[in-house]
């Protein structure tokens, strides 16, 4: 990851999961009730506030910063495969 | 919805970790892996927007709250306009609207929708689960009873369920009130069955009704 402004945050990031919680091998209830006390706190970023810029790689080839795409509304999601 | 606002707006999507692990499709260890997901979902699921990957700790989600479906929509600014927590396109589709009113800058819709909209999740959520078979399933019954079964029969009723729950914009005005109408209508008619019951009223019809007759 680049040092972008995601990766900065990232560092100070309260709640921050390890590489094997986050990548967890089994789905628990757990995960159930973080995602709810995560919807309760509203944690991500808030409404205002500028999109921390990120950098990632692209399916397909290259990668693709947010910030390039400024000028033009952006419909973002986070999903899973699986 | 991307057919509704492409030209308009930038479609992105990020690949995050594994929210249902299984035998073909194991929690990554490797970016590679990520990687190949990420090709396999812009394949499989007809993707013909940007896909992203994140990387193996999830910086990127994490810090943009970790949750398991959020979506964002960032204005012209680069400032967030919307979240909503739970995915729902015929509410970010309202967002956008009111955004295009406002030449595409500023917060929308008090910004943030917490609602799960389990509906949607019901009928599409079996597409993901099933990828992860048989240990997402065991995984989601052990960790909610009822969950990975109900989301099973919603994908089995989605023909019919489909244009409601999955529909990428919201109700007009006249099904809205069609529907409150019906749903008023049922209640109408269960309150009074039941209240004919407990007062005696329907049992005594009935019996008349089921006396046999007198041969004249």
């Amino acid at each position: 990851m680049p040092n972008t402004d995601v990766a900065l945050r990232f560092v100070g990031l309260e709640n921050k999961m390890s590489l094997d919680e986050y990548n967890f091998e089994h789905f628990r209830t757990k995960h159930l009730l973080s995602d709810a006390k995560a919807t309760v706190e509203e944690r991500g970023i808030k409404p205002g506030e500028l999109a921390p810029d990120f950098e990632l790689p692209r399916v397909g080839g290259g990668s693709l910063r947010l910030s390039e795409l400024q000028g033009k509304p952006v419909i973002l999601h986070f999903g899973s495969f699986s | 919805m991307h057919r509704n606002w492409n030209g308009e707006v930038e479609f992105v999507d990020v690949v995050i970790r594994q929210a249902h692990p299984g035998p073909r499709v194991p929690a990554y260890h490797s970016f590679e892996q990520k990687m190949r997901d990420g090709e396999r979902y812009k394949r499989e699921d007809d993707i013909a927007w940007t896909v992203l990957v994140d990387d193996l700790p999830g910086t990127t989600h994490q810090v943009y709250g970790g949750l398991a479906d959020p979506t964002y929509i960032i204005d012209a600014k680069g400032r967030v306009a919307f979240y909503s927590m739970w995915t729902h396109a015929p509410t970010l589709h309202t967002s956008l609207e009111m955004l295009r009113t406002q030449g595409w800058r500023g917060v929308v819709g008090g910004g943030v929708d917490k609602t799960p909209h389990l509906a949607a999740a019901m009928t599409d959520g079996w597409k993901g689960l099933r990828r992860g078979l048989p240990q997402s399933l065991i995984d989601i019954e052990t960790a909610s009873p009822t969950v990975g079964i109900s989301t099973w029969l919603g994908y089995q009723l989605r023909p019919l369920t489909a244009p409601m729950t999955l529909r990428a914009k919201p109700l007009p005005a006249s099904a809205k009130i069609g529907l409150g109408v019906g749903a008023a209508a049922m209640l109408f008619l269960s309150a009074r069955a039941l209240i004919r019951d407990r007062s005696g009223y329907g049992s005594e019809r009935r019996r008349i009704r089921m006396r046999p007759r007198r041969r004249q």
